[in-house]
C-alpha cells in the first residue's frame, strides 16, 4: 500500500504548514519483517490505532446546514455511540476530529484555522458537504472554495447536505484510515513523521456496481 | 407625479389611504408615486425631506408605522426599464409596517454619484443601525450621522462593496484563496475587540470590566455568531453582537442565477425551513409573471410548509430545553423530526433542502400513498407533544429557569423589527397567515397562539402551540386535497409544459428557450411576505425584463432579532443570555444570507 509521509513545517509561509511526500509503508521494510522488534512495533501500533479509531471524539463545531444533519447522526435513530464517537467536546483541546460541516467563509477561515491549531495531535479533519469540499453551489465572493485550501482534509463526504448515514460512512472510512496509520509511538522514539495510508477513492471502487444499475425507482409512489 | 415603475399590466387603482394622508400633510410635490406589482404603496422622496416624513409616519400619524420593517439599497446604474422613475445611480429603500393598519409603505430615496451619502435615520428608528451598516458594507453608500458605520457582513480587512454592479460575483473570478501566516495574523488582529470603538468604558472608578468573547464558535451560540460581553462580575453591562460569519452572498447570487435556478438557494436561507423558503420567492415571481396557480398547488405548498414549520420548531424545542439544562428532550424530538423527514422525503425526494416549489407549481405531483404517510404522522405527533408538555414545559426547574427571563413587550418588539413567535409571545396576534392570507391560508381553520409574558418561556409555549396548529392545518390539507394539475397553464411556468412542444415549431422554440435560458419575467417590482418559521420573511425582486433578476433582496427575521439582543439582555446574568439566545430561534444563514 502507498503511504503519504507528512511532516510539520513551522516555517511554511501558508497553511497547512506541512510537507508531504509519497512513500512506501514503513512497516514493510526488511528490517521490520525479520527482526522481533519490528513485529513488536507493528503490534503496538496496531493496538494504539485500534484504540484511537474506536474513540474518535468530535469537536462540537458547525458552520451551517450540514451541521444539522451531522447533529442528527448523534441522536437515537442513527446513534453515533455505536462507533465510539458520541462524546462531543466543547473544547478543541479535548477533541480528536473536527468536522467542517457547512460553508467555510473567508471571514470564518482564520477562526477555523485557530480552532484547528488548538486541537492536539493526533487530530483529523472531515470535510462534510459540497461547500466544505469545494465551495459547492456557492461560487461567490465570500466563500472559500473548499476548506482544503488551508486545512489538511482526511475524508470528504459528498452531498448537500450529506444524509446522516453518509456522515456515518465518512466516519467509518476515517476509522479504516486511522487503523492503517503509522505515527510515532512517542515524541522521543523514532522518526517523528506521520505516515498515512493512501486510501482508495470510493468513486473508483463502486463505479462498476453503480453503472450497472439500470432500473431506478419511480417517484410516483411512496 | 406618478411614475410607472412597471410593465403595462400593473394595477393602477386609486392611491392607497396612506398615500392620500401623506399628500394631504406634505402636499403632492415632494413625492413621486410608483406603481408596483405587489401594490405596496411606494413613494420616492428627496433625502432632505426623508427625516420629517419618517418622523410623521412613526410618531404623529394616527395608527402609526411603528416598525422599520426593512432597509436596503439598489444599484440602479445598469437598469434599463425605469419607466419614468426619478433619475438615480443608487436608491435606498425604506419599508415600514403598521400593525394597527395592517399595511406597509415603501419610501425610496434617489441618490446620484458613485459613492453617495444621505442622512442616517438611526435617531428615528433604532433598528436602522444594522441595516445601514449592511448597505454601507455591500454598496458603499455612506449614512451621515450613523453612530458606528462599520462593515457588518464582510471582514474589516475587505476591499470593495460586493452588491455594486461592477463587483464580480464569483470567487473563481478572484485569485484563489490562500491563508498565509501573515494573513492569519492580520485577520486575527482585525477580530480583536476594541471597546472604545463601541463607546464602552473599560471600567469605572471602583472596578474594571471584563470583556468576554462568546463565539464565533460556541456550543450555545447556534452557529457562527459572536457576541462580545462587557461584564461586571457575572452581570452583563452591555454587549455587542458581531455577525457576518455566515454571509453567503445570496443576494448577489440572485443576480447571477436565472429565475428558476435561484430556487435552491432560497432553501438554504433559513436552512431549517426547507421549502418554506421557496414560497415567498416563488409567490413574488408569480406576481411578476401574472401567474395564478391551481388550488391543488396552493394546498400542497401549504402542507409542506407546515411540515417544515414543525421540523424547525421541534429542533428549536429540543435545543431550547438543552440550553436551559434539560438534556434528554432533544433526543426524543430529533426522532420526531426523523419521522417528519420520512414523509417529506417520500413526497419531495429530499430531506432538508428539497427546492421543490416551481414558478407556477410544484416539481411533481403527490406520489401515490402520500396520504397514508401524512395521516400516520399527524396521528403520531400530538401524543408526543403531550408527553413533552409534561416532561419539559411543565417541568418546574425549566419553568423557574426561564420564566421572567429576557422579557420585552410589544412596543419594544416593534421598535426592533421583531416578528413571528417572538412578537406573539408579547400578546400581539400578528400572524401573516391570518392578517394577510397568501397561497390559500384563508381557507383553513386554525388559531394564532399568543402569550402575554414576552419572556423566554412564553416564546417556547407559543411555538409548541403553533406545532399543534400546524398539525391541524396539515389534517385539513389531507382531508380536502383538491384534485387537478400541479402546474399552472401559463407560458412562464417553469419548467414549461411539454405536451404541446411536439406539435409545432413555435411552442418547441419557446420551450427550448424556457428550459435553456430560463423564462423572461416582465420588468417591474414585486415582493411577497410570508409567516416563515422564525418570523416574517420576504423577497423583494426587481426585474429588468431579463432571464435573471436585476436585484433580489431578502428580508429575514433573524437579522432583526439578533440586533435586539443588547437592549434586552443588559443587566442580566450570562446564563440568562444563553437561555435568551436559545429562545430567539435563529440560524445564521437567516441572519447573514
Ligand atoms: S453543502 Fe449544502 S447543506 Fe451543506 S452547508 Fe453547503 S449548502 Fe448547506
Amino acid at each position: 500500500m502507498e503511504y503519504t509521509l507528512t511532516r510539520i513545517d513551522t516555517d511554511g509561509p501558508r497553511y497547512p504548514q506541512e510537507q508531504r511526500e509519497p512513500v512506501r509503508d514503513p512497516m514493510e521494510d526488511q528490517m521490520h519483517r525479520s527482526i522481533f522488534l519490528g513485529k513488536l512495533e507493528d503490534m503496538l501500533k496496531g493496538t494504539v490505532n485500534w484504540g484511537r479509531k474506536n474513540s474518535i471524539w468530535p469537536y462540537n463545531f458547525g458552520l451551517s446546514c450540514c451541521y444539522v444533519e451531522m447533529a442528527t447522526a448523534f441522536t437515537p435513530t442513527h446513534d453515533l455511540a455505536r462507533f465510539g464517537s458520541e462524546v462531543i467536546r466543547a473544547s478543541p483541546r479535548q477533541a480528536d476530529v473536527i468536522v467542517i460541516a457547512g460553508t467555510c467563509f473567508q471571514k470564518m477561515a482564520p477562526v477555523v484555522q485557530r480552532l484547528y491549531e488548538q486541537m492536539l495531535e493526533p487530530k483529523w479533519v472531515i470535510s462534510m458537504g459540497s461547500c466544505a469540499n469545494s465551495g459547492g453551489m456557492y461560487d461567490i465572493y465570500s466563500v472559500v472554495q473548499g476548506v482544503d485550501k488551508f486545512l489538511p482534509v482526511d475524508v470528504y463526504i459528498p452531498g448537500c447536505p450529506p444524509r446522516p448515514e453518509a456522515f456515518l460512512q465518512g466516519l467509518m472510512l476515517l476509522q479504516d484510515a486511522i487503523g492503517k496509520e503509522r505515527r510515532p509511538l512517542s515524541w522521543v522514539i523514532g522518526d517523528q513523521g506521520v505516515y498515512k495510508a493512501n486510501m482508495p477513492s470510493q468513486r473508483d471502487k463502486h463505479r462498476e456496481e453503480r453503472m450497472a444499475v439500470t432500473k431506478l425507482r419511480t417517484p410516483d409512489s411512496v | 407625479m406618478t411614475a410607472d415603475g412597471n410593465a403595462p399590466h400593473a394595477d393602477k387603482g386609486t392611491p392607497h389611504e396612506i398615500v392620500r394622508e401623506l399628500f394631504s400633510r406634505f402636499g403632492e410635490s415632494p413625492f413621486v408615486l410608483q406603481n408596483t406589482v405587489d401594490r405596496v404603496p411606494t413613494l420616492w422622496v428627496d433625502q432632505s425631506r426623508l427625516g420629517e416624513v419618517l418622523r410623521y409616519l412613526k410618531n404623529t400619524i394616527s395608527r402609526p408605522f411603528k416598525m422599520l420593517y426593512d432597509l436596503t439599497a439598489v444599484d440602479e446604474r445598469l437598469r434599463k426599464n425605469r419607466f419614468g422613475l426619478p433619475a438615480a445611480d443608487f436608491t435606498v429603500v425604506y419599508q415600514l409596517l403598521s400593525i394597527e393598519r395592517n399595511a406597509d409603505i415603501r419610501l425610496k430615496v434617489a441618490l446620484t454619484g458613485d459613492y453617495p451619502s444621505l442622512p442616517s435615520i438611526v435617531g428615528i428608528y433604532q433598528n436602522a443601525n444594522w441595516y445601514e451598516r449592511e448597505v454601507w458594507d455591500l454598496f458603499g453608500i455612506t449614512f451621515n450621522g450613523h453612530p458606528n458605520l462599520q462593515r457588518i457582513m464582510l471582514p474589516r480587512t475587505w476591499q470593495g462593496h460586493p452588491l455594486r454592479k461592477e463587483y464580480p460575483a464569483r470567487a473563481t473570478e478572484f485569485d484563489p484563496f490562500a491563508l498565509t501566516v501573515a494573513k492569519q495574523d492580520m485577520e486575527q488582529e482585525a477580530l480583536r475587540f476594541n471597546p472604545e470603538e463601541w463607546g464602552m468604558k473599560r471600567g469605572t472608578a471602583e472596578e474594571d470590566f471584563m470583556f468576554l468573547n462568546l463565539g464565533p464558535n460556541h456550543p450555545s451560540a447556534h452557529g457562527a455568531f459572536r457576541l462580545v460581553l462587557q461584564l461586571d462580575g457575572e452581570e452583563i453591562v452591555d454587549c455587542v453582537p458581531d455577525i457576518g460569519y455566515h454571509h453567503r452572498g445570496a443576494e448577489k447570487m440572485g443576480e447571477r442565477q436565472s429565475w428558476h435556478t435561484f430556487i435552491p438557494y432560497t432553501d438554504r436561507i433559513d436552512y431549517l425551513g426547507g421549502v418554506m423558503n421557496n414560497l415567498p420567492y416563488i409567490l413574488a415571481v408569480e406576481k411578476l409573471a401574472g401567474i395564478e396557480v391551481p388550488d391543488r398547488v396552493k394546498t400542497i405548498r401549504i402542507m409542506l410548509c407546515e411540515f417544515f414549520r414543525i421540523t424547525s420548531h421541534l429542533l428549536y424545542y429540543g435545543t431550547y430545553c438543552q440550553d436551559v439544562g434539560a438534556m434528554s428532550p432533544v433526543f426524543f424530538m430529533f426522532v420526531d423530526r426523523q419521522k417528519a423527514y420520512d414523509v417529506i422525503e417520500a413526497i419531495t425526494g429530499f430531506r432538508m433542502h428539497p427546492a421543490w416549489f416551481r414558478i407556477g407549481g410544484v416539481a411533481h405531483d403527490l406520489p401515490q400513498g402520500w396520504d397514508r404517510l401524512v395521516r400516520d404522522f399527524v396521528e403520531y405527533l400530538p401524543k408526543r407533544l403531550d408527553e413533552y408538555q409534561k416532561a419539559a414545559l411543565e417541568n418546574s426547574i425549566l419553568k423557574m429557569r426561564s420564566r421572567g427571563v429576557a422579557k420585552y413587550n410589544t412596543a419594544d418588539a416593534l421598535e426592533w423589527g421583531v416578528t413571528g413567535p417572538g412578537l406573539r409571545a408579547t400578546g400581539s396576534d400578528f400572524d401573516l397567515r391570518k392578517a394577510r392570507p397568501y397561497s390559500g391560508y384563508e381557507n383553513f381553520d386554525f388559531e394564532v397562539p399568543t402569550a402575554t409574558g414576552g419572556d423566554v418561556y412564553d416564546r417556547c409555549v407559543v411555538r409548541v402551540e403553533e406545532m399543534r396548529q400546524s398539525i391541524r392545518i396539515i389534517k385539513q390539507c389531507l382531508e380536502n386535497m383538491p384534485a387537478g394539475p400541479y402546474k399552472a397553464d401559463h407560458p412562464l411556468t417553469c419548467p414549461p409544459p411539454k405536451e404541446r412542444t411536439l406539435q409545432d415549431i413555435e411552442t418547441l422554440i419557446t420551450h427550448f428557450l424556457g428550459v435553456s435560458w430560463g423564462p423572461v419575467m416582465p420588468a417591474g417590482e414585486s415582493s411577497q411576505m410570508i409567516e416563515a418559521t422564525k418570523g416574517i420573511n420576504s423577497y423583494h425582486l426587481i426585474s429588468d425584463g431579463s432571464t435573471m433578476s436585476y436585484r433580489t433582496h431578502i428580508r429575514t427575521p433573524s437579522f432583526a432579532h439578533l440586533q435586539q439582543i443588547p437592549s434586552v439582555i443588559k443587566g442580566a446574568m450570562i446564563p440568562d443570555l444563553i437561555a435568551y439566545i436559545a429562545s430567539i430561534d435563529f440560524v445564521m444563514a437567516d441572519v447573514d444570507r
